[in-house]
């Protein structure tokens, strides 16, 4: 783990949050985990775990956590400056000012092409997590099956979480016990 | 309690039980303030969910917050984004630092090994039902896959795929 200066914290989380396009997941992990190298891809895939399993917003979640890790609670502030407070208040007064005028077509063109790259983006970031467990059939059976119930099945969250969680809770533990 | 005021203990508490995100306690959250209490027109929350997409960063914060403006004006903003975004960071943080605390204890070993898989095929779900709404053409569709590629086989920035992906939207292509 790295002591990130509060300001990095700051910085970069607002860059997360103004490019992240809906994918905030994909810039962060690259923020956080390539190019600072605050976190191991582990300890990156332990707070997604936590915070998507927990209400609220998921990815202003990974930025408060991320600054939790790296300096307590002045580096969760730092973050969530630089995520939510800096972001929202522009924002605002962009949303003030476009409220009216909303139908401008070459802003939708541009969003038509951005919708789909960045749910592209977000699915390779998923598989790309999965890929260093690829060997291990409990992860990938459980993956996929979380998957199907969300995407296929369209099964809401906490159905899905409260079947699959205690299988594979049981799954883990059969394997601790085989390994022995 | 005065509009405000009960707008903004409604949302401490949707944003509370929001598992999987906030828009899981959107259809709930347009009641109160469509059909419950009449502060809103279908229209315009319809409109602020719309706007709240089309603006970089956390997009469902700013739709509160334009929810709180049009109850009760700037008050109402601030007081529905903190409401919106505040209890969930609060537990967060508090729930992370238990786990640090905890950290090499077996159940949390259990606990992790057993849990990550369910996120990883979260995420990809999650993408893939952003990708149903999104892709409405061939052309978007691939976007996506090569967007999915992408990832997976460089390391490069993301945004020169957000932005090549505008670009083809822009001149008409997708």
């Amino acid at each position: 783990m790295q002591r990130a200066p509060l300001g990095a914290l700051f910085c970069e989380f607002l860059k997360v949050s103004l490019f992240g396009f809906g994918g905030g997941i994909v810039m962060a992990h690259r923020a956080a985990v390539e190019q600072r190298q605050w976190l191991t891809e582990g300890e990156f895939a332990d707070i997604l775990t936590l915070t998507q399993l927990m209400p609220g917003p998921n990815v202003v979640g990974v930025a408060v956590c991320v600054g939790t890790r790296t300096r307590g609670l002045a580096g969760a502030l730092a973050a969530f400056a630089g995520f939510v407070l800096v972001p929202g208040a522009l924002g605002f007064a962009l949303a003030l000012m476009w409220l009216g005028r909303t139908d401008i077509p070459l802003v939708a063109n541009v969003l038509r092409g951005v919708g789909p790259a960045a749910a592209g983006l977000m699915i390779g970031t998923g598989l790309r997590l999965l890929r260093p467990h690829r060997g291990d059939a409990r992860t990938v059976v459980v993956a996929m099956l979380a998957f199907a119930g969300l995407a296929l099945a369209r099964f809401p969250l906490l159905l899905v979480l409260a079947i699959l969680a205690p299988l594979s809770i049981a799954a883990t533990l059969y394997q601790r016990e085989a390994a022995r | 309690m005065n509009p405000a005021g009960r707008l903004t203990l409604y949302l401490a508490l949707m944003s509370s039980i929001s598992f999987g995100g906030i828009p899981s306690v959107l259809p709930d959250i347009r009641h109160f303030v469509v059909v419950a209490n009449p502060w809103l027109t279908e229209r315009d929350f319809a409109d602020f969910f719309a706007l709240a997409q089309t603006i970089p960063g956390p997009n469902m914060i700013l739709m509160m917050s334009l929810v709180g403006w049009k109850v009760a004006g700037f008050t109402g903003a601030l007081t529905s984004a903190g409401a919106t975004a505040l209890p969930p960071c609060a537990m967060y943080v508090a729930a992370y630092r238990l786990l640090d605390r905890w950290r090499d204890a077996a159940w949390q070993k259990i606990a992790r090994a057993s849990l990550a898989p369910l996120t990883f095929g979260l995420i990809v779900a999650g993408g893939t039902v952003m990708a149903e709404t999104a892709d409405k053409t061939v052309a978007a569709a691939a976007i996506t896959a090569v967007a999915a590629v992408y990832v997976l086989a460089t390391r490069r920035n993301p945004l020169w795929m957000i932005g090549a992906a505008g670009l083809l939207g822009a001149i008409g292509l997708v």
